[in-house]
Formats: C-alpha cells, sequence, structure tokens
C-alpha cells in the first residue's frame, strides 16, 4: 500500500494521460513513482530514452510544486487510495486485458473485486422499460451475491446500482473522470449511497481530471475487464454500450443480451447482437445457470414456476389482469377491456398497485408486475 | 353678463369601487378658453375638444366665455372620457345655453358618457361599479350610455335612463321626457342566457380524464394535467367552466365588476352569468398576471375571479410569474401597489395547468419516443416550483385518444348532467361548512382536513399502505384525503370508504412517476 505521499507522485503520472504500458515500464523500472518524479527532475538520460519529449514536458510542468500541492489536497479531501499493477490487490482478471491501467484510484472497499462480478451497461437516455429491468435484474442478482460493475451515468448505470445496493450486495462504479467530481451530478447522492453500502469507486484517472468524451470508451474496457461477463440491458447500434460490449468480447467474455421490446428503436442494437450470438435470457436464474454459478439448480427452477397464482382476488382485480395480460395498456383501454365505471377502476388499480400484482408506468398506463 | 356656476353628479373607478365625482363648470368673462382641473389624465383634458364639437353638433352653440371646469375631489387622478357628458351638461348651462326643467334635482342624477364629435353617447368602462356607488351615495337616477344599461339592469334600486345622443339628454332635462326606462332584469332571467362553450359531449374517450376534471370541479380542486401535445388538455380545461355550480348574483356581481373597470365585458351584455375562463399565454409577464400598470389595473387572476385560470405549457411561464400565484391562490385576493394607485382585487379562482411530460412532448407516449436526455426531463419538470405544486390537489396524466375511440359513435355525457351531480356535491359542502367562510372542499387547511376528512378505519388503513408502498409525501397524504371528501360528496354519502379514498390516490400519481 502506498502512504498518501507516495500517492501524490502516482496522481502525478497519471495526470500526464501516458499509455498504461509505458507508466508499467517505468514503474518497473524505477521501483515507485516517487523516483520516478526525481529522475524525471534531475533530468536523468535513462528516462528521457523512455518518454517522448511531448509526455516529459507534460510531466515536468505538472510536476511543479503548486500542481503537486493541489493533487495532495485532492487526494486528501476525498480519501483517494491508490491500487497499482504490482499490488496484490490488483485484481487478476483486469490484469489480463491489453492496455490494463497501470495505476488505478479508488475510494471504498477494495475487497469488493474478490466478488462475482458482472458488469451491466446500457443507454443513458434509457427507455423506462429498460431502467425497470435492468433494476429489477441487479437486485435479483445482487440477492445470490452478485455484485455489479458499471459506469455511475444516467439511465441503466444508475438503475443497475440501484438494483445491486436494493438486493443487498455492494457495487462496483468506474468513473471516466476523477474521484474528487462526479459525473453526471445527479448522481451524487448514488455515489454517495454506494460508499456507504461498502461499494467501490473506481478511476485511472488522476484527481482533477475531468471527465472528456473520448474518456469513456476507454474507460469501458475496465468495466469489461473486472467482470465475469457482461449484461446488456439496452442499447442502440452505435453507442457507448456497444464499445463494452466490443471489449468484453475482445476479452473473450461473454455478453448477455436483454431481449427488449423488437418494436422499439432503444433496443436495436441488442437484437443486433443477438442475431449475432449474444446470449439470450429472460431472468437472473438464466444468467446464474450460464455462468456455473446454481449452487441448486433446480430449487431455482421450481421458484420461477411457482408464479403468484391470483386466485381468490375480488372479480374486478381478476378483469384487469386478464385485460393487462398481453402487455402494457391505458386507461382509457382498461375501462373498455374491463367494463368497470371509472370511479371503480381508479380505486381498483390503486389496491392492486399497493399489492404489488400490477405497477404504473408514464403515459398513464399499467403493466402486471412479473 | 353674469358668472354662472353650474354642477352636475358624475362617478369614477378606483380599484373595483366607485366613488362621486362633482363636475363644477364656472363660465366667466375673459379670454375664450376651457380649461379642466382636477387631476385629470388626457383623456380627460381631451374632453374639452369633444364637448365643444358635441354641443354645437346638438344644435346649441359655445358662448365665448373662460369656462373652468373642476372635478372635484381635486386630489384623486381623473381618468377615461365617461366625464365628458356630465361637462358639456355643465358647460351648456353656466352658458346658459340649457334651463334643466325645476323638477330636475341635479345633485340626485348622475351621468356618465362619452361623447364623440357628432354628440352620441359612447359606451364606457366600468359602469356597474360606478352605478353601484351611485346608489350607496343615494343617488334616484343615472343616465348612461345606451349600450351600458344591460350591464347594470339588475341593480334594484335605481332608476337608469339610457341615451344614444346628447340631444336626447338636453331635452329629457327640459321637459323631463324622451327616454325610455331601463326596466329591471331579474337574475334569474339573466341566467337562462348562460352559455356552455364547450360542451363534455365533445369530448370522445378520455374517461378517466373526465372523471377526474368531474371530481376537481366538484370539490374547487386546482388540478394539473400532464400529457402529450394533442392529448386534449386544453379542451378539457374549456369544459370546466361549463360543469362549475352556476354563478350566484353575488358572485356575478363581482366578477362582473372587475370585468366591466378592464373594458372586458362585451357591449351590450348583462351581468355576467358564465364562469370566466382566462388562459394567458405564456410569455405573460407578473403585471399582466397579478394586475399592475401605472394604474394599478387588474390582472387574469382577477379577470378569472369565480372562474377557470387555465394556464398552459405550465413550465413556460416565468418562474417570477408562477410564484406571484401564490398570493392569490392562498388568500383568493390580491393587492397590486403602483405608482399612481393601489388596489386589492378578489381574485379566487380555480387554477387549471397543463404541461408536456418533457421538452419533447412524448416521454411515456406510446406512439412517439422521446427524444430528451434524463437531465433535460429533470430541469423542464424542476421549473414548476415545489410550494405551486403544493396548491394543486389534482394531478392526472392525459394520454391520447386513439383513432378508434375519436370515431366511436357512442355519445359521451353532456357537461349538462354532470354539472347536475357537481352542484348536488356543492351542496353538500356549503351545508357542512355552514358558518365556517367556507364554501368547498379545496379550501380546506390541514386542521380543517382533520376535522371533516375522516375516513373510516379499513380506509385509513389502506391510506397508510399507499404511502408506504408508493412513497407518497406527507403533502400528498394531506391532497388524497380533501379529494377523498370530495369524491365520497359526489356520491352523496358522508363516509368516506376505501373505494373513495383508492380513487383518490389515483390523482396523485406523477408525485412518483415525475417529482420524486
Amino acid at each position: 500500500m502506498n502512504n498518501s505521499n507516495g500517492a501524490v507522485y502516482d496522481a502525478w503520472i497519471a495526470s500526464a494521460s501516458i499509455p498504461p504500458d509505458t507508466v508499467r515500464l517505468l514503474l518497473q523500472q524505477y521501483g515507485d513513482a516517487e523516483r520516478c518524479f526525481n529522475a524525471v527532475r534531475s533530468g536523468e538520460d535513462e528516462i528521457t530514452g523512455m518518454l517522448t519529449p511531448r509526455f516529459r514536458m507534460i510531466l515536468e510542468k505538472n510536476g511543479r510544486e503548486d500542481n503537486l500541492k493541489r493533487l495532495e489536497n485532492l487526494i486528501q479531501a476525498h480519501d483517494i487510495r491508490v491500487l497499482r499493477f504490482d499490488d496484490p490487490q490488483y485484481p487478476v482478471l483486469l490484469s489480463e486485458i491489453s492496455q490494463a491501467p497501470a495505476i488505478l484510484f479508488y475510494q471504498g472497499e477494495l475487497n469488493c473485486l474478490h466478488r462475482r462480478l458482472l458488469a451491466m451497461v446500457g443507454s443513458r437516455a434509457a427507455s423506462y422499460k429498460g431502467q425497470k429491468a435492468a433494476r429489477k435484474l441487479a437486485a435479483d442478482l445482487s440477492m445470490k451475491g452478485i455484485s455489479i460493475v458499471s459506469g455511475l451515468a444516467c439511465g441503466i448505470d444508475a438503475a443497475s446500482h440501484l438494483g445491486c445496493l436494493d438486493g443487498g450486495s455492494p457495487t462496483v462504479a468506474v468513473t471516466a473522470c476523477g474521484l474528487d467530481s462526479v459525473y453526471p451530478k445527479e448522481n451524487i447522492r448514488l455515489h454517495d449511497e454506494i460508499l456507504l453500502k461498502q461499494g467501490l469507486i473506481l478511476s485511472e484517472y488522476s484527481p482533477g481530471e475531468k471527465p472528456s468524451g473520448w474518456h469513456f470508451p476507454i474507460r469501458n474496457r475496465i468495466i469489461a475487464g473486472l467482470s465475469q461477463a457482461l449484461i446488456l440491458i439496452e442499447a442502440k447500434i452505435r453507442s457507448g454500450s456497444m464499445t463494452s460490449v466490443q471489449h468484453t468480447l475482445e476479452q473473450g467474455k461473454d455478453v448477455f443480451v436483454y431481449p427488449g421490446d423488437p418494436e422499439s428503436d432503444y433496443f436495436e442494437g441488442n437484437h443486433q447482437l443477438l442475431r449475432e450470438g449474444g446470449i439470450y435470457f429472460t431472468s437472473a436464474e438464466d444468467i446464474l445457470e450460464d455462468m456455473h454459478w446454481l449452487d441448486n439448480p433446480s430449487a431455482v427452477r421450481q421458484n420461477i414456476e411457482s408464479c403468484p397464482e391470483h386466485t381468490g382476488l375480488p372479480p374486478e382485480q381478476q378483469a384487469v389482469i386478464l385485460a393487462l395480460k398481453p402487455g402494457a395498456i391505458g386507461f382509457d383501454q382498461l375501462l373498455a377491456g374491463t367494463h368497470l365505471d371509472p370511479p371503480t377502476l381508479m380505486s381498483t388499480l390503486t389496491i392492486m398497485q399497493i399489492s404489488g400484482i400490477i405497477e404504473s408506468l408514464p403515459g398513464k398506463k399499467y403493466q402486471l408486475k412479473h | 353678463m353674469s358668472d354662472i356656476l353650474a354642477k352636475a353628479l358624475s362617478f369614477g373607478v378606483s380599484g373595483v369601487n366607485g366613488y362621486p365625482v362633482h363636475v363644477e363648470v364656472f363660465a366667466t368673462g375673459g379670454l375664450p378658453v376651457m380649461e379642466i382641473i382636477g387631476l385629470p389624465d388626457a383623456s380627460v383634458r381631451e374632453s374639452k375638444n369633444r364637448v365643444t364639437a358635441a354641443i354645437i353638433n346638438s344644435g346649441r352653440e359655445v358662448n365665448p366665455y373662460r369656462i373652468t371646469v373642476n372635478l372635484a375631489p381635486a386630489d384623486i387622478r381623473k381618468e377615461g372620457p365617461s366625464f365628458d357628458l356630465p361637462i358639456a351638461l355643465g358647460v351648456m348651462i353656466a352658458t346658459d345655453q340649457l334651463h334643466p326643467d325645476p323638477r330636475v334635482d341635479m345633485d340626485h342624477i348622475a351621468f356618465f358618457g362619452e361623447l364623440s364629435l357628432d354628440g352620441c353617447i359612447q359606451a364606457i368602462n366600468g359602469a356597474l361599479p360606478m352605478v353601484i356607488s351611485a346608489k350607496e351615495n343615494g343617488v334616484s337616477s343615472v343616465i348612461l350610455p345606451e349600450k351600458n344599461a344591460k350591464e347594470v339592469s339588475c341593480i334594484e334600486g335605481i332608476r337608469i335612463l339610457p341615451v344614444s345622443h346628447l340631444k336626447q339628454v338636453i331635452y329629457w332635462l327640459e321637459n323631463l321626457e324622451g327616454i325610455t326606462e331601463q326596466l329591471q332584469t331579474s337574475f334569474d332571467t339573466l341566467k337562462t342566457e348562460a352559455v356552455i362553450s364547450t360542451d363534455m359531449s365533445q369530448i370522445r374517450g378520455q374517461k378517466g380524464a373526465r372523471r377526474a376534471i368531474e371530481v376537481a370541479a366538484a370539490g374547487g380542486h386546482n388540478m394539473l394535467m400532464i400529457g402529450v401535445p394533442g392529448s386534449g388538455k386544453t379542451m378539457l380545461a374549456r369544459c370546466i367552466p361549463g360543469i362549475l355550480p352556476p354563478m350566484s348574483f353575488e358572485e356575478s356581481l363581482e366578477t362582473t365588476r372587475i370585468h366591466s373597470i378592464c373594458g372586458k365585458l362585451p357591449a351590450g351584455n348583462g351581468l355576467m352569468v358564465t364562469r370566466p375562463f382566462c388562459s394567458p399565454h405564456h410569455n405573460a409577464s407578473v403585471a399582466s398576471l397579478i394586475g399592475g400598470g401605472q394604474d394599478a389595473k387588474p390582472g387574469e387572476v382577477s379577470l378569472a375571479h369565480n372562474g377557470v385560470l387555465f394556464l398552459d405549457e405550465l413550465p413556460e411561464f416565468s418562474r417570477s410569474a408562477l410564484e406571484a400565484l401564490r398570493q392569490p391562490l392562498e388568500d383568493g385576493i390580491v393587492s397590486v401597489a403602483r405608482v399612481r394607485n393601489q388596489a386589492r382585487y378578489q381574485s379566487s379562482f380555480m387554477l387549471v395547468a397543463a404541461m408536456n411530460p418533457c421538452p419533447c412532448g412524448y416521454y411515456g407516449s406510446s406512439r412517439r419516443s422521446c427524444r430528451c436526455t434524463p437531465p433535460e426531463i429533470r430541469k423542464y419538470l424542476d421549473r414548476v416550483s415545489g410550494p405551486l405544486l403544493d396548491r394543486i390537489d389534482l394531478q392526472i396524466e392525459v394520454d391520447s385518444v386513439p383513432l378508434n375511440e375519436i370515431n366511436d359513435s357512442e355519445p359521451s355525457e353532456s357537461s349538462f348532467t354532470v354539472a347536475g351531480r357537481v352542484e348536488k356535491a356543492r351542496r353538500a359542502q356549503l351545508e357542512r361548512y355552514k358558518g365556517t367562510g367556507r364554501h368547498c372542499n379545496a379550501q380546506l387547511n390541514n386542521e380543517e382536513v382533520r376535522r371533516y376528512c375522516t375516513p373510516d378505519p379499513e380506509a385509513v388503513r389502506l391510506l397508510h399502505m399507499a404511502v408506504d408502498s408508493l412513497h407518497l409525501s406527507m403533502r400528498a397524504y394531506q391532497r388524497i384525503l380533501k379529494v377523498s371528501r370530495t369524491i365520497a360528496d359526489l356520491e352523496g354519502t358522508d363516509h368516506i370508504s376505501s373505494a373513495h379514498v383508492a380513487e383518490a390516490v389515483q390523482y396523485r400519481e406523477l408525485d412518483q412517476k415525475y417529482w420524486r
């Protein structure tokens, strides 16, 4: 483990955006970042040979007293710690990928990385359905002791983290900016919640680094690299989520694809992947089975088949269930389908919402919860 | 040549109230000019040119005197052309052109009217408050423009003499004949003239939303509709005045007064018997909404008094305009203070607001996909502040109606039928709140909600479960109780059951879906 003084020099190296392989060479050569720093400052020939003049210039500039002071303040204020590639804690799976980060910054509990990890990715501007599905799936997996890795973005990312927290397992977020800030701002509460629940937040970017567009696809290799497989919830054909899929496939891992509504263009990427051989699943149990993580397969199967029986409910509620069987519909269609009058239907819907049989969607639509 | 002082009585308007104005005319020798004093505004000052022309065109002369017209009290600013007629009469008497019959008691006759150059008498603004004030000041007869006669015909105990030309007034003053007195119109007769601009039977489908506006009307609850463009939010809102209970005489008087001083009353109309429906555009300024301008004129909230204020595209209204609505929503009265004047106007209206669920309008729509990002949607919804949402009891979602339902031949219920149920529910409320100063469920405060809206134990249990499982806020809890009171009133029972509470929960759904 590095002390906080050493962490400043790690942050200093990371702030120059040098390719990870070069950073690894430097660290191997000099032993640690502080010695590297001294070498750069004294202008040793050897280090000049390892670095391009441009990187040297940036390192020298970033090595000024005031900048080091700033980095140190950030590290201390946000309790940021460092995980180097040669640390025994550094996850083996991640070290095997190409361009594995040499230095990682983290907040929270590092031992999360020893859990069973699955990545969940999807669109930021996600459909309501996709978010619901992500949250439920993450919760189900989490209840089976699996932690979810995602990117702390809006939409599917946030839903996956939240679901994982719902299920009681800690969750891992890999961000695309320095750990001193949270991007997007909306997720500050989620960020705090993750840390509160013994989760982990990781980044390869030096504290103080702002999120840039090109960080995200690069960051996605870490999300893929940390996990044993990846679950795609919702993506259009050209999207950031598809780069995560690409990284996962390059790393030789499985990609599970959520079979969204084929009519909706929110899921066009999912269906393309399914055609190309993505793994189809409908529930957490499917994934557990494919990952060979089922302790007692038959027990779970049974659990799924014993769907909630809706017998013994009052006739209005049964009429509503019948009308909702084909999928989500609006209030007026429900009226037509159930032949109830508006006040009765409204109160029936409330009672069914409370008892968890149905849920309401934006646009005054209702659907069965299972 | 003798100096003569002539007097004529008229009235001015300040705020929504009239006050007596004594028009004094003094003619004396000197340079032939006419001067008007007593803080006249430009339209009163120009009166002298109209008066001169009108007198000549009525067959009298304007002799070369030095004429001073004083409008007493001299410290209140006078505005508007309604003093033309009394000034003209005063000038004619002072210059020896007109000799009223000795039986005419000039101290108890009030004159209003704008003159045109040919002597015709034009309609004026604010006739209703002026005549009411005249009656209170012991005036026995008023002479006013023909076009304003109907507006004031409901006021009892004062003789209304409508005129159309200055000649007619001159003849009447000299001979006491030539004007037909305006007949009293009873308020009940007027009521039959009420028109429903948009009838509920024109709405196809939307059964859920129809029920919601019925509940809102029955309890006087403010309401917010969220829905995709073209789902019929505006049309639903336009139906509301037609299903609210008919206006009482007092309500009608209050509303007509405000419309009268703004000149918004259609010429030739009597008291307003149809509840007003005001829908200001979303670029409306605070002053146009609340009232203002140099003379502190009433704004849209007061024009909507006893009626419906409809704010379409709610988040597009400026923040300051929306925040300014809080006082009138709370107190039913708005005080406007401006440079020259300050006034308090009544403004107890039912707020009906409509908005899209997101900037592009299609969030949650099944027909088109939304292209807004989550932060954009959040930013859009956040433009409606919590304190304003706090004052809105019903929030509903309106989805567009499928084509096959639009062509559905089954006719919807008419406004008349719905209004019957609403009136019954309102009567029950009036009975219950007798002597408390309240007259509908929407006005109850938290304390009164506890007293009057107590559901049975079963329903309380249901409500607590709903609050728990649907993550409703405390403010939603209070609103649900109020609305379930109204639903029970609509059903004609005093007893709030679980079905009522469960239905009321449906009108708070947006809390969970949008504002979390």
